[in-house]
């Protein structure tokens, strides 16, 4: 979690790094004492853990990935401990297959809905929290904080309750409301119901982290800027286009750009609600890549679509960086 | 009080780490004096089985009877459930973190073929292998070699709850699956809520239906293999079953893992499912004079319908350092004494001499079904067809659920005919 939110913490103070001033003294700091070896050193010795641990923990096992990718790895080369090279015959099987795009578009789909349901919803919990009184804030955000601190798996397991077919609580609601056919609906029985619930429940474990840090974002515009445009007969959708919008800008490209990796990669909430079933109709990437290579025991093939996977996750992110650097530029 | 914290979790790792180091340090200087065959101090054998499998007192007395053999050497049991089992072994023969291991009838050929079994032909007699049923060790051997020792063999049957049955009026068992039909609509009408539990992904019992009408779910084209549920037999099978499953509010979607329909059952609003004998439920949770078995009936009454002969063998690691150590826990483990065991506690040993061991009632229900029993085709690419997500279960699932049964056959066939030609 810890890493998750860093990216968001450099990008929130964003508009402050506008007046170009706190930059400029850290910066200068270190200058003034001279440029002794020590304190010339000072910064990548401080960078080194962060980086060893990087290096370690991402990219030796992405560096092992594409190995294994190369190789027609199944259970015999496994356990007799063979390395079979193919070169990149995993790569071409994948993408002259159909079951590969066909999973590729479900994902693409699924993401879009998802990030556009996590943004509209975590925009307007993060308005609503800056609106609240002291009292229900608190009570909002202790809401929002357990939702997110749940782990995946406990989420998904709630979920699965809430939606069993026999004695699951959305079911008999949905009964006593009048809906008898509901009583005993499979939720889990056909692709669309299947992501119904999957969708929600990364909505729901996602709009938290979206909603908090709208409101710090949305705590840092003065209160001038909206008096001001009321004074000019703004309405609420106004000022959020001509105020808060502009202001956030920053905050919802890197919050978009986040929330499209999550959900994009998100596995144990797809896995655990069905699978990827019924029929395989709801594997995501990250699904399908854990059921070819670790389910069905091709540990080559896995590993070309992880990389692939990876590769599609780092072409959606060429917008995100060139806005980065260009805003860098113009620092 | 936060610094102490931290330095205790630090400790703590370290002292895992240290574990660590010396428990795999011992396992090496234990592997370099096996040169010393009479001392097996230190030394320790893994054995894996199944959940349900080996009875406690089965467990018990072979580990006494192994370590009073193999003085100083340890047996250590785990336990393994059968969900991602595959997996879990690959990566065991990989590392050579088990000795011995129960594998699956239907897996064994497939483990045989990727070299992690080790060739125990020539001890075959040693263990007893010349009175092994010749139809339960088939499973066993690949390429005319033996990589596995049958162990035990067990079929499915109707195991019911007579009190619900009486109270419903009806008296004795079916011989017909007719005459089972009507008394399944008799204890719907006395508002049983599950007449029978049948979930929609229990394949074995869709698999013993095909087999017993001759006809196979994949079968030998030239060379190779084929999906054969697009067949006249598979599908009046597969009619049997969905008649069968209509009347039970199990969810048609699961398999009889999840939830265990042997925590389903005991609950008293199950009139009868189709299980295995150590489904059925303890004395503790049913009073062991209330539940009653009797083999799925067939079309007619000479002969009960067929069924899945599911079985274990036990095989040896090849990556095994102590080798020696595991073919003498397979000579007690195979031994008519525990073999007997076996037997008495419902399954079919692998000697027929002991079968006469199986008196228990539902020995007795399924010992006759067992002859009209077939097993998977005995071949290594079998093991992918069950690899999650299995395509018999994924399709059984579409077509209870209103699917047309010949496409999703079509669909199915292509599957399954995928995953036979699969190199390895």
């Amino acid at each position: 979690m810890a890493v998750q939110s860093d990216p968001v913490r450099a990008q929130a103070p964003g508009p402050s790094n506008t007046d170009g001033a706190v930059p400029g003294d850290s910066l200068s700091g270190p200058r003034r004492s001279g440029p002794g070896l020590l304190s010339r050193f000072a910064p990548y010795a401080l960078l080194a853990p962060a980086m060893l641990a990087t290096l370690t923990l991402l990219l030796w096992p992405l560096v092992n990935t594409f190995v294994l990718s190369l190789q027609n790895l199944n259970k015999r080369q496994l356990i007799q401990h063979l390395t079979e090279w193919t070169g990149f015959s995993n790569y071409t099987d994948q993408l002259t297959s159909a079951d590969f795009w066909h999973t590729t578009e479900r994902s693409v789909v699924f993401t879009a809905i998802n990030v556009v349901l996590i943004m509209v919803g975590g925009t307007l919990v993060g308005l609503l929290l800056n609106r609240l009184g002291s009292k229900m804030r608190l009570t909002l955000g202790v809401g929002l904080i357990l939702a997110w601190a749940m782990p995946f798996v406990a989420q998904s397991t709630v979920y699965l309750w809430l939606f069993d077919s026999r004695y699951g609580v959305v079911n008999w609601g949905l009964d006593k409301l009048g809906w008898h056919s509901m009583a005993t609906y499979n939720w889990t029985g056909n692709q669309a119901s299947t992501f119904f619930v999957i969708i929600l429940l990364i909505v729901w474990g996602s709009i938290p982290f979206v909603a908090f840090n709208m409101y710090a974002g949305l705590t840092t515009i003065p209160t001038e800027l909206y008096e001001a445009a009321r004074m000019d007969g703004a309405g609420a959708f106004k000022i959020f286009s001509s105020v808060i919008y502009p202001s956030l800008k920053p905050f919802f490209l890197g919050t978009t750009f986040l929330e499209i990796i999550w959900v994009f990669k998100s596995f144990t909430q797809v896995y655990t609600i069905d699978g990827g079933g019924p029929e395989r109709s709801t594997e995501t990437m990250p699904v399908y890549s854990f059921v070819e290579g670790i389910g069905n025991q091709h540990f080559g093939v896995g590993s070309a679509i992880a990389i692939l996977t990876m590769v599609m996750l780092a072409l959606a992110m060429v917008p995100y960086f060139r806005v980065i650097l260009k805003q860098e530029d113009e620092l | 009080m936060k610094r102490q914290l931290i330095a205790a979790v630090g400790v703590a790792a370290m002292v895992v780490g240290v574990a660590a180091c010396s428990s795999s340090k011992s396992s090496d200087t234990a592997s370099s004096s096996s040169s010393k065959p009479a001392n097996y101090n230190g030394k320790t054998l893994t054995a894996w089985f199944m959940d349900g499998s080996a009875p406690q007192a089965w467990q018990d007395g072979v580990k006494a009877d192994f370590e009073s053999q193999f003085p100083g050497a340890k047996l250590n049991i785990q336990i393994q459930k059968w969900d991602g089992i595959g997996q879990k072994i690959t990566t065991a023969l990989s590392e050579g973190s088990v000795d011995v291991l129960e594998v699956g009838n239907t897996q064994t050929a497939g483990y045989a073929a990727t070299g992690g079994l080790l060739d125990i032909t020539k001890d075959k007699a040693d263990l007893g292998g010349s009175d092994w049923a010749s139809n339960l060790n088939a499973s066993s051997v690949l390429d005319g070699k033996q990589y596995a020792a049958p162990w035990y063999f067990a079929n499915r049957v109707v195991i019911y709850n007579k009190g619900l049955w009486t109270k419903a009026g009806i008296s004795g068992a079916p011989k017909t699956l007719d005459e089972f039909y009507q008394d399944l609509d008799k204890l719907k009408a006395a508002g049983v809520g599950n007449p029978i539990y049948l979930p929609g992904q229990e394949w074995y019992t869709y698999f013993g239906l095909l087999a017993g009408t001759g006809g196979q779910i994949a079968k030998q084209s030239g060379s190779s293999w084929v999906g054969n549920l697009e067949s006249p037999e598979a599908k009046a099978a597969f009619q049997t079953y969905q008649k069968l499953q209509s009347y039970s509010a199990a969810p048609k979607d699961k398999d009889e893992a999840t939830p265990q329909q042997m925590t389903i059952f005991p609950k008293g609003d199950v009139g009868a499912m189709i299980g295995l004998g150590w489904e059925a439920p303890a004395p503790k949770d049913m009073p062991a004079d209330n539940v009653g078995y009797f083999p799925l009936p067939g079309l007619t009454a000479d002969k009960p319908s067929g069924v899945f002969l599911g079985g274990s063998n036990l095989a040896v690691a090849q990556a095994s350092k102590n080798q020696d150590l595991a073919k003498g826990f397979l000579k007690i483990a195979l031994s008519d004494k525990y073999e007997g065991m076996m037997a008495a506690a419902g399954l079919v040993p692998n000697k027929t001499s002991l079968n006469a061991l199986a008196t228990s009632d539902y020995a007795k229900a399924a010992i006759p079904a067992s002859t009209n029993g077939a097993t998977t085709p005995n071949i290594p690419a079998w093991a992918n067809v069950e690899n999650t997500p299995n395509p018999i279960k994924d399709f059984m699932a579409a077509a209870l659920q209103g699917g047309d049964y010949d496409s999703l056959a079509k669909k199915y066939d292509d599957e399954i005919t995928k995953r036979l030609a699969q190199k390895n």
